[in-house]
């Protein structure tokens, strides 16, 4: 096409490394102009956020409190975000890395289907997390923030749910049943064990009962975790990932689950 | 080269008639507004020809298999930079036809040194409201119009107008999407027909003056349909007002296309 009319490609960080205004640079990647400044104090932390098998795909639960130090910023926070129609993030750490990278995620998957007239796969969008991660270690060294994701997939061609965790430098694990992020996390991780060792694994129970242990886990999370917001204020959110796609679910039917635990 | 406003003139004309000539045998394009959204109905051969741009726009075309696929490219990557550096909300149809294309198509057409674009483009935007709806006609040269309706592209101006009369007859803006399509499939039909020759030298305005265009009659809509059917596939693209997601293009399944009769 003529001058002016960018070529055919289906990759978005060169895209927009070629498109972007003389002297702009991506803030994940290259040289940032704001070495040696400190994250600035108050800046805005998502908390405990679990992701767990069902027997239909994972269903995603997230607390709603955004902190900063031990400053409670904001309650009702949306850690669980869709990046299309089979995959789900859960974030914890840096808010505005994680909406950073939540929508450039979106806008890569979208102008790689878009362009290319196929769906990336899911290894593809894996590998593009990890390059979101490790172009945000420079100002993790620097103090500056740094994103703790969970990738929650429906794997169309395998028909399966899957569940990935990350390090902060960008490394990859797959788990079979579980994974959590975020403060509130560490505190209950041997409390996923023994649910899967004493009641089965979560693969095999059904979408509520699963919901069940999922909430239980995050208020113990948040009696033990002053960052973690509880259940009794503002609501979780949840959200599931299955082959029809992603469901966010009804207040309704999340209310009356959460007072059947009380009521127990 | 143009040295004077005689070969200038010349030189844009000759272009016109490569365009022309090039377009004649392209597949028309039509496009409709339903209850629920915007429908882009075509028929093809083995070539993608109804594609999604951005989160509430598509665009189909009839030309050179190339042009079609830089003017594709050209409109995601305007999109979706400005999508992402601003809002998705300020992607648009008037910014991305208007601003990114049309000059650059003017430019490509103006220039002794480029081959013109072999291109008859139609986009779509689906509207937060009804209302919003919008269809564009992207032309080879640059120049773009803009429909609240339906609009067909096709290979000549008659033949378009041709299509839009029979559309307008009995466009509905509250059918279904099934109904739109099955009027943009017999409007496809009526493109496809050679124009009819009327009495009174091809022009049925009457005392008016006015040149209306003169509709083939219905079985041999139905004729040219069924044997446009027999070596094409329809192709149907949908933006869904109310659908859950941010993306409100879907292409529709060749089993879930109504076929006529």
């Amino acid at each position: 096409m003529d001058a002016g009319m960018p070529a055919a490609s289906g990759d978005f960080m060169l895209l927009l490394q070629r498109g972007a205004p003389p002297g702009a640079s991506m803030p994940w990647c290259g040289a940032d102009p704001r070495v040696g400044r400190l994250e600035p104090a108050g800046a805005a932390h998502g908390t405990t956020v679990l992701a767990l098998k069902y027997r239909d795909g994972v269903v995603n639960v997230g607390d709603r409190r955004a902190t900063a130090e031990n400053l409670v910023l904001y309650d009702r926070a949306d850690k669980i975000l869709p990046l299309d129609d089979h995959t789900l993030i859960a974030i914890s750490g840096s808010y505005a890395r994680a909406m950073d990278a939540v929508r450039f995620l979106r806008h890569s998957f979208n102008y790689y289907r878009r362009s290319q007239l196929q769906e990336m796969s899911l290894e593809g969008k894996l590998n593009e997390v990890t390059r979101f991660l490790v172009g945000t270690v420079p100002d993790l060294l620097q103090g500056q923030g740094y994103v703790v994701p969970l990738i929650s997939a429906f794997d169309v061609s395998a028909d399966a749910g899957r569940v990935f965790f990350f390090d902060v430098a960008g490394a990859r694990f797959e788990t079979a049943e579980f994974g959590a992020a975020g403060s509130g996390s560490h505190r209950i991780r041997g409390a996923f064990d023994y649910i899967v060792k004493t009641k089965g694994p979560f693969h095999e129970m059904a979408l509520h009962e699963v919901l069940r242990e999922a909430l239980v886990l995050l208020d113990i999370a948040a009696e033990l975790d002053a960052a973690t917001g509880g259940l009794q204020k503002v609501l979780p959110s949840v959200k599931t990932v299955t082959r029809e796609g992603i469901r966010e679910m009804e207040e309704a039917e999340l209310a009356e689950v959460v007072g059947q635990l009380g009521a127990s | 080269m143009a040295f004077t406003p005689y070969d200038w003139n010349q030189s844009i004309q000759h272009r016109e008639d490569y365009v022309a000539d090039r377009l004649r045998e392209g597949s028309p394009v039509v496009g409709l507004r339903y209850a629920g959204g915007v429908a882009l109905v075509t028929l093809r051969r083995s070539q993608r020809k109804v594609f999604e741009i951005y989160d509430r726009l598509m665009f189909a075309g009839l030309g050179s298999q190339s042009d079609i696929e830089a003017v594709r490219v050209a409109a995601i990557d305007f999109a979706h930079q400005e999508g992402f550096r601003r809002s998705p909300d300020d992607v648009t149809i008037q910014r991305v036809v208007g601003f990114a294309l049309s000059p650059a198509l003017k430019r490509q057409f103006a220039d002794p040194f480029h081959v013109p674009a072999i291109i008859r483009g139609l986009f779509a935007e689906v509207g937060q409201t009804p209302e919003d709806d919008r269809l564009y006609l992207l032309d080879h040269d640059g120049e773009f119009e803009v429909y609240r309706h339906y609009a067909c592209a096709a290979a000549t101006v008659e033949q378009q107008e041709r299509m839009a009369a029979y559309a307008g007859r009995s466009f509905d803006a509250s059918a279904g999407w099934e109904s739109a399509v099955a009027l943009g499939l017999r409007t496809w039909a009526v493109g496809r027909l050679p124009a009819v020759e009327s009495e009174d030298d091809g022009c049925a305005g009457g005392a008016t003056g006015a040149a209306v265009p003169v509709l083939p009659d219905e079985a041999r809509i139905t004729q040219a349909l069924a044997e446009g059917l027999r070596d094409l596939q329809p192709e149907v693209g949908l933006l869904e007002r109310d659908a859950p997601r941010e993306s409100k293009f879907r292409l529709v399944p060749a089993e879930e296309i109504p076929r006529p009769g």
